[in-house]
């Protein structure tokens, strides 16, 4: 399916329409760019949700720094964080479509990982990742909603965190603030509460709600 | 010709009134100002950023019409 039509009101599926939700989200494809703290729990509650098909995309091994707030397990350290993911997201749910891409992105091979999918969540850590992917998907994917997230270290109030759209299609999830290179630390609950949002915000695109 | 900026996050800072906030303030510049124009005459740090102009993405070439809604976004570290 295209969710390209669903932010201008086409497409909307009845909130009451709960085999219509189901068809809707099985036939979905959400691109995962980041499986840290961020994206191994929007992962897990897209799968959770019915999400068809997940594409996850990191460069990264688990570590045991990590286990404090990203859905990983000890046994899990070393290994790829796309292949841990995935076989945890199978354990969920054995028959999901997942395209694990163990790489790291950069502005040339961004599109060609994303492009098929209906809605992006970018989901890494650092700044200047989260710009380029940003700005690359808007200038060369518009039709594709993504949605990003900025401002959700430390300890402050997690009803901070809210969903905005920002303009074109561009959703924006944080407190805008909050910067993990303030010393600010990364908490399982305000990390996860992130996380959820962008899970939310993905879901309400495919379903033709999209945040206004 | 007049165009509205809104800063957001620490960036606000940068407006000239020194008050901070996200609304939009009111500036006037002269024909074919471009987006890095604009970043240019507030100072703002060359770090990381997010560009719209009437709720479409933008970059430092594009030029200002009179009218624009110009909205600056640096997205901040963690995830």
């Amino acid at each position: 399916m295209s969710a390209a039509g669903s932010p201008g009101g086409q497409d909307r599926i009845s909130p009451t329409d709960d085999a219509g939700v189901r068809a809707r989200l099985a036939a979905s494809h959400v691109a995962v760019v980041g499986c840290g703290g961020l994206g191994s729990n929007a992962a897990s509650m897209l799968v959770r949700s019915g999400v068809g098909e997940l594409t996850l995309i990191d460069f990264d091994v688990v570590e045991e720094s990590n286990l404090n707030r990203q859905l990983f397990f000890r046994d899990q350290l070393g290994r790829p964080k796309t292949e841990a993911l995935a076989e945890t997201l199978l354990r969920i749910t054995p028959d999901v479509r997942l395209n694990v891409r163990t790489l790291c992105v950069d502005a040339e091979n961004l599109l060609g990982l994303v492009g098929n999918a209906d809605v992006i969540i970018e989901s890494v850590d650092r700044a200047e990742a989260k710009a380029m992917i940003a700005n690359t998907v808007m200038r060369e994917l518009p039709q594709v909603p993504i949605v990003c997230a900025s401002g959700l270290a430390g300890f402050s109030s997690a009803n901070d965190i809210v969903t905005e759209f920002v303009g074109g299609s561009f959703y924006l999830v944080g407190d805008l603030t909050s910067d993990v290179r303030d010393s600010l630390p990364l908490l399982a609950s305000r990390v996860m509460v992130a996380a959820a949002h962008e899970a939310h915000a993905a879901i309400r695109i495919l379903l033709g709600h999209p945040e206004a | 010709m007049d165009i509205s900026v809104a800063l957001f996050a620490y960036l606000s800072q940068y407006q000239p009134d020194g008050l901070g906030g996200r609304q939009p303030r009111a500036m006037r510049f002269a024909q074919d100002t471009s987006v890095g124009d604009v970043i240019g005459f507030l100072g703002l740090p060359n770090e990381p950023r997010v560009v719209f102009v009437n709720g479409r993405h933008a970059e430092d070439e594009s030029l200002l019409s009179d009218g624009d809604r110009l909205a600056i976004f640096p997205p901040v570290a963690g995830g």
